[in-house]
């Protein structure tokens, strides 16, 4: 089994916004696998009992005193492990469908292929999105297509939840925007120079409380999603023409 | 419309849109909000510049509102307004969020270490 490397230290990030049905049991699975990781809840002003079931859990907690959002959360995660010293950051979704258990595998490939930011993919295998509901799915090939056509390398799951992300890549992650760290921050990472991976992992469907994605939002976001990443690509190369 | 307005009309659409996804570049105007602007504006755009389209959109529109045509210069200021207002908005949403996240690291560095060297900010 991979040991993180000595001297390497390793945050584990969950953002959590009204996850108590499901964030002390994840919260209790990480400490389990993953002794030798700090863990870090970013609890996003969450109305429910999220707050009530991290007490004596053993993680630290950042309390957002009000709903930012995913990518903040992200954000502040990203802020606190800069500043704390952390080497990686590795982020788990809070409701329960990452295993924690294959960060370890993440880890070890994220130290051989010496990356600065890996996700696990859902879809990297099989590559058909299948299970997928057809909007998410149009969506989900729509922005493989453009990390493709925009980073030169094809990303199978822009959207997941589950990455390690290098030391290296924490400044650009906090001095540009992103709305949830999905295709838009990729791009902006590979169009930097920086170098992004993905590995196989499995997930299992989310048992309790809601996607983060409304109606409204699923019309919202790829345009949005869109209009960022085109803007990434042009401060991505205003930066590196800055830099030169 | 004549060929006149029809320049004039898309000029002012290049411009609002070169000024809009400008602020959102830096972070001046929440992306939520410009996509309305920036996919509103080009839609916009395209009309003018399809004349069967523009026709069919003059024809719709008077029917509803028959306006005169100098009330087409109120809803350009305001819609410039309207981007202006919303600035304002992300600048101080913007204030909030670097203040939430502020407090909330703060608050975790006091979990992770509950002594701090003494001059470190608490």
């Amino acid at each position: 089994m991979h040991m993180p490397s000595p001297g390497r230290r390793s945050l584990i990030a969950i953002p959590a916004h009204n996850e108590a049905a499901t964030i002390r049991d994840v919260v209790d699975r990480v400490h389990a696998h993953l002794p030798d990781c700090d863990l870090l809840v970013v609890n996003d002003g969450s109305s429910d009992a999220t707050s009530a079931m991290l007490a004596d859990s053993g993680a630290i907690v950042a309390e957002h005193i009000c709903n930012l959002g995913y990518s903040r959360a992200i954000q502040t995660a990203v802020l606190y492990a800069a500043r704390t010293g952390y080497d990686r950051l590795i982020t788990l979704d809070a409701d329960g469908q990452h295993d924690p258990e294959q960060v370890r595998a993440l880890l070890a490939e994220f130290d051989a292929e010496q990356l600065d930011v890996l996700i696990g993919s859902r879809y990297m295998v099989s590559r058909t999105y299948a299970g997928v509901p057809f909007g998410r799915r149009i969506g989900m090939r729509l922005f493989s297509t453009l990390v493709a056509v925009t980073a030169g390398r094809r990303i199978y799951d822009t959207t997941s939840g589950l990455k390690v992300i290098g030391r290296r890549t924490f400044d650009p992650l906090t001095q540009w925007h992103f709305i949830d760290f999905h295709a838009e921050a990729l791009v902006y990472l590979m169009r930097l120079g920086f170098r992004v991976g993905e590995f196989p992992v499995t997930v299992v469907e989310r048992r309790h409380g809601q996607s983060m994605y409304s109606t409204i939002s699923l019309l919202k976001y790829p345009l949005k999603t869109l209009l960022m990443l085109l803007l990434g690509v042009i401060q991505a190369d205003l930066t590196r023409r800055r830099a030169s | 419309m004549t060929t006149a307005g029809v320049i004039t009309g898309t000029l002012l659409g290049c411009v609002l849109l070169i000024w809009v996804v400008n602020l959102i570049r830096n972070g001046r105007l929440y992306v939520g909000y410009g996509v309305i602007f920036v996919f509103g504006t080009l839609a916009a755009i395209a009309v003018l510049l399809v004349p069967r389209v523009l026709e069919a959109v003059t024809a719709a529109s008077a029917a509803l509102v028959p306006a005169p045509s100098l009330s087409i210069g109120a809803i350009v200021i305001m819609l410039f307004l309207l981007v202006y207002v919303f600035t304002q908005i992300t600048i101080l949403s913007n204030r909030v969020m670097h203040l939430t996240q502020e407090l909330a690291i703060r608050g975790a560095q006091r979990q992770d270490r509950p002594h701090p060297e003494p001059g470190e900010p608490r």
